[in-house]
């Protein structure tokens, strides 16, 4: 057999600790059921604090926004309301989002709704004097409406924004940097209907600035959209309004791989694999979105980036101090000199580290006799762990039920396979190499799932069961749990207050 | 030499012997192919030229653009052919990484466009990478893209079959070398040439140098890039090797500061990356009496590439000492020197002083064309610490108020003219970001 080729997980304390408490982990899974969801309220809290060092670093102020989407958990957002309401919000996309984070102890004041609208949601946003990020005219339209008729109070409210790559700056002309086109926002170049309604609802809503959110790891292309809207901004004071705040969305990344040489060896086998020269590394040769045509391959491969250098703060650092393309001055220095606060909306890099997702093994079998990769059958679908669905390639960690000897066992190839009957579900369509082959009762954590992998893509198909999710904490030498729905940030988990 | 065309001054590039005493080896003679000394600079105008003729002569309407995917030397050879057929070039790109090289295309002309970064939120279903597109608005109908195609055009190989290769047989006395060393980004030159030089004979070993996978090289894909060039054939190379960027430029320094080759990087990880495979091969010859002869290209010349060499060397191009200015002061000594006022006092001071100080504000002219305290000047603070650099830009007997977002800059700069003697000059604590905070008034343009 090759040498195996791990993608081996990004662990960092507290996570690390958890993980090498093997009974604790697996007297969870047999007292609540595989798959599980187990979370770590108080590592939300760390990378808040490490955002907040790099607002810290440049001087800004402005609020954190938790992108709620990212995980539905109770525990995460009560951890995060006990945070400083200054600097700490959330981000809700739906009127039962919305609901839940009133809920889990945010006032209104620190609730950002986003994403497309109904009446319901706009209507409960205005109430309780939530910040309005508009999509387009049309929504503003709809929620001055909804003002008038129901006498609610004047809406703050942000406009997003699109389209940056017709923007035409000085010092930009001869280049285009493309960007995909969203179906959100309001693209730039027809802002002039969007800015005389804004200034037809004085009345309705108060103005407090531009949004975007760019799906791209290129800090270029971000760089741009800041400092166009900046631009807008100064364009809009030009007008009369006075808006204060930019909104730059999230997408600042997470390193899911811990290593970049596997990574590097990995996405390198994958390109001789479809290129017939190695054997597949893959289900069924997949190629990830990579194609042979004639011995040179074509397409992109369909992967997030595994491994990153720099993500979350760090990603957010380099895109503040990258020069803007137009005036030449960092992004960061735009936001001061134009006295804007900054709001960030970190879904996925915001709950680094916050949580793992345990599966137990249920079989193991040969998949042939030639190539000594092995089925591994486990109590959990697709939909429960889906880094496969965003593109997240990483290995799971091995937890044996028993008291495996060091060495026992060789590395071995492993196809993960779900609880579904249907031959798609596969929890990774790679050959995922383990240090030992797993037995039955065993238990794979999957790493870092607390970001759009735990319950984002989770379905009741076949009537599986769906992950149960708790919060965990650490006492001393030992972790105690609680159910998630129970958290709250005043009581140590799994007591009762003091 | 009198040429009717540019054109004609492609290609016939010299063979320049490496000094022994600079790479050291004791039995091989290693030859530099000189090919940034052809007109546009590089070894990509005759690929360049050979690829985009038929294109050219055909449209004599002046109606076309040229397209090619490049970032560097093919589209600087295109865009100035694509110019004396008066037909416009269009260079389409991931990142220009290089900021001189993208200035340099503007100014002879080209279009850039760059395409999109990465998806952040995956969507695997969507697997059309941006080149679908790319290659989508190149067979619309009606489209009048000239596509010149450099990762799969024959042409491109056919240029230096016809060319380079035989040049280099010509000039070692109409043999072959013994080794062939090249970059491998097209894989255009290293396939043509090793064509040539293995008709000769085939005993010709041949380096392919890849950049490592994290790395940049100008010029140089990394091993999995290699894969989706159309001209990349392994079965070319004897042996593929990866070179690092610190190589690169180790090598682009020797050339340049021992041999008087204004190479740049990619010709300098061409050079290093062959003297560091010549070397098992001339510990073997030790003894035998034997001499051999290699042959590396260097590919473009040095200019292009100084903020390249500036983010990993900043050494290199050591900055001389400045004079005299605010960052010459400390956090530490700023604060124990500048004098520091609040907003109530500054408006106090700058509404009834006598005489009212004059105010300047460090931003820049955008953000205090947006929002600043009646009354201000403008400075914007890279030019304010210009101007203490050649001595104190106000009379000691006007007092000066600075502001800057947050009173740091400011802070600084109140220390620096201390320093230099004014007597009365107070940094805004806080900066405008305190004063708007306080309710303080700010006017606009």
């Amino acid at each position: 057999m090759d040498a195996p080729l791990y993608l081996r997980p990004r662990v960092e304390p507290p996570l690390a600790a958890l993980l090498s408490d093997r009974k604790f982990l697996h007297s969870l899974v047999d007292a609540l059921g595989s798959p599980l969801n187990v979370l770590l309220p108080e590592a939300v809290a760390e990378n808040v604090a490490r955002f907040r060092a790099v607002y810290r670093r440049h001087r800004l102020t402005g609020r954190v926004y938790f992108a709620h989407k990212a995980n539905r958990s109770s525990a995460l957002l009560r951890r995060l309301a006990a945070e400083d309401p200054a600097v700490v919000g959330v981000d809700v996309a739906s009127v039962a989002e919305l609901r839940h984070a009133l809920g889990c102890g945010f006032t209104g004041d620190r609730i950002m709704a986003t994403g497309p609208k109904d009446s319901a949601f706009l209507w409960l946003a205005a109430r309780v004097g939530a910040t309005v990020n508009l999509d387009s005219p049309g929504e503003l339209e709809r929620l001055s409406g909804l003002v008038r008729a129901h006498g609610l109070g004047q809406v703050a409210v942000l406009v997003r924004l699109s389209g940056f790559d017709h923007a035409s700056g000085h010092g930009a002309a001869g280049t285009r940097l493309l960007s995909r086109r969203s179906r959100f926002g309001t693209p730039l170049r027809d802002t002039e209907a969007l800015l005389a309604a804004l200034e037809r609802h004085t009345e309705t809503v108060e103005f407090r600035g531009a949004a975007y959110h760019l799906d791209t790891t290129g800090v270029e292309e971000k760089a741009r959209a800041l400092e166009q809207c900046v631009l807008f901004m100064d364009a809009c004071r030009a007008r009369g309004l006075s808006p204060r705040a930019l909104d730059i969305g999230g997408g600042f990344g997470v390193a899911y791989v811990g290593e970049a040489e596997e990574w590097e060896r990995w996405t390198t086998a994958l390109t001789e694999a479809v290129l017939g020269v190695r054997p597949p590394l893959t289900w069924r040769g997949h190629g990830y979105g990579l194609r042979n045509e004639g011995g040179t391959v074509r397409g992109a491969a369909a992967l997030y980036p595994a491994y990153r250098p720099t993500a979350g703060p760090g990603y957010l650092d380099e895109l503040l101090t990258q020069p803007a393309p137009v005036l030449g001055r960092p992004p960061s220095t735009l936001l001061l000199e134009h006295l804007h606060d900054l709001y960030i909306e970190p879904g996925r890099s915001l709950v680094d580290q916050c949580g793992l997702t345990l599966a137990r093994v249920l079989d193991v079998r040969p998949v042939d006799t030639e190539s000594g990769h092995h089925l591994v059958h486990l109590a959990m679908n697709a939909g429960d762990m889906s880094l496969e669905e965003h593109g997240v390639l990483v290995d799971p960690v091995l937890l044996p039920r028993g008291e495996a000897a060091a060495g026992d066992g060789q590395p071995v190839g492993v196809h993960l396979t779900g609880n579904l009957c249907l031959e798609g579900d596969l929890i990774t369509r790679r050959t995922v190499f383990l240090p030992r082959l797993p037995r039955a009762g065993d238990v794979l954590a999957f790493v870092n799932t607390a970001g759009y992998a735990m319950d984002f893509h989770a379905h009741h198909a076949q009537r599986q069961p769906v992950a149960r999710t708790v919060a965990v904490d650490r006492r001393g030498a030992s972790w105690n749990w609680c159910p998630d729905e129970d958290y709250w940030p005043i009581t140590p988990v799994g007591g009762t207050a003091g | 030499m009198r040429y009717d065309s540019i054109t004609e001054a492609i290609g016939n590039t010299p063979l320049v012997r490496i000094d022994p005493a600079v790479h050291g080896l004791r039995h091989i003679d290693l030859y530099a192919k000189l090919e940034m000394l052809n007109p546009f600079g590089s070894v990509k105008d005759r690929p360049a030229w050979h690829m985009a003729r038929p294109h050219l002569e055909a449209a004599t309407d002046g109606d076309g653009t040229v397209v090619e995917l490049s970032s560097g030397n093919t589209a600087k050879a295109l865009a100035l052919l694509a110019g004396i057929h008066g037909v416009r070039f269009k260079s389409v790109t991931n990142r220009m990484r290089v900021p001189e090289i993208k200035e340099l295309l503007l100014l002879i002309g080209a279009e850039i466009e760059e395409l999109p970064g990465r998806s952040e939120c995956l969507d695997p279903s969507d697997t059309d990478d941006p080149l679908t597109h790319f290659h989508r608005a190149l067979s619309d109908p009606g489209s009048t893209y000239l596509h010149t195609d450099q990762y799969f055009n024959p042409r491109n190989i056919d240029a230096h079959a016809e060319g380079t290769g035989p040049e280099i047989v010509k000039d070692l006395d109409g043999r072959a070398p013994d080794w062939f060393i090249a970059c491998v980004g097209t894989a255009g030159s290293s396939t043509g040439v090793a064509r040539v030089l293995r008709e000769h004979d085939p005993r010709v070993r041949v380096l392919g140098l890849v950049a490592h996978k994290s790395d940049f090289i100008p010029g140089i894909r990394t091993i999995d890039e290699v894969h989706q060039v159309g001209l990349f054939d392994p079965a070319t190379y004897d042996t593929i090797e990866s070179v690092t960027s610190d190589e690169a430029v180790d090598g682009m320094i020797t050339l340049i500061r021992r041999c008087g080759l204004l190479s740049g990087p990619t010709g300098g990880a061409a050079y290093q990356g062959a003297v560091r495979q010549l070397r098992y091969a001339d510990d073997e010859l030790d003894g035998t009496g034997e001499r051999r002869t290699a042959v590396f290209i260097v590919c473009d010349r040095a200019e292009s590439y100084l903020s390249y060499v500036r983010q990993r060397r900043p050494e290199l191009l050591g900055r001389t000492a400045r004079g005299r200015s605010a960052t010459a002061v400390t956090d530490s000594e700023a604060r124990a020197e500048a004098r520091v006022i609040g907003v109530e006092e500054a408006r106090r001071w700058s509404a009834a002083g006598d005489p009212r100080p004059l105010v300047v504000d460090l931003r820049s002219p955008h953000a205090y064309a947006a929002l600043h305290i009646e009354g201000s000047v403008n400075i914007v603070d890279e030019m304010f610490e210009d101007l203490l650099r050649g001595g104190l830009p106000f009379s000691k007997r006007t007092p000066v108020l600075l502001a800057c977002p947050v009173g740091e800059r400011s802070m600084r700069h109140a220390a620096a003219l201390s320093r230099m003697g004014h007597p009365d000059v107070r940094s805004l604590a806080g900066g405008i970001v305190a004063w708007r905070d306080a309710g303080a008034p700010l006017v606009r343009e």
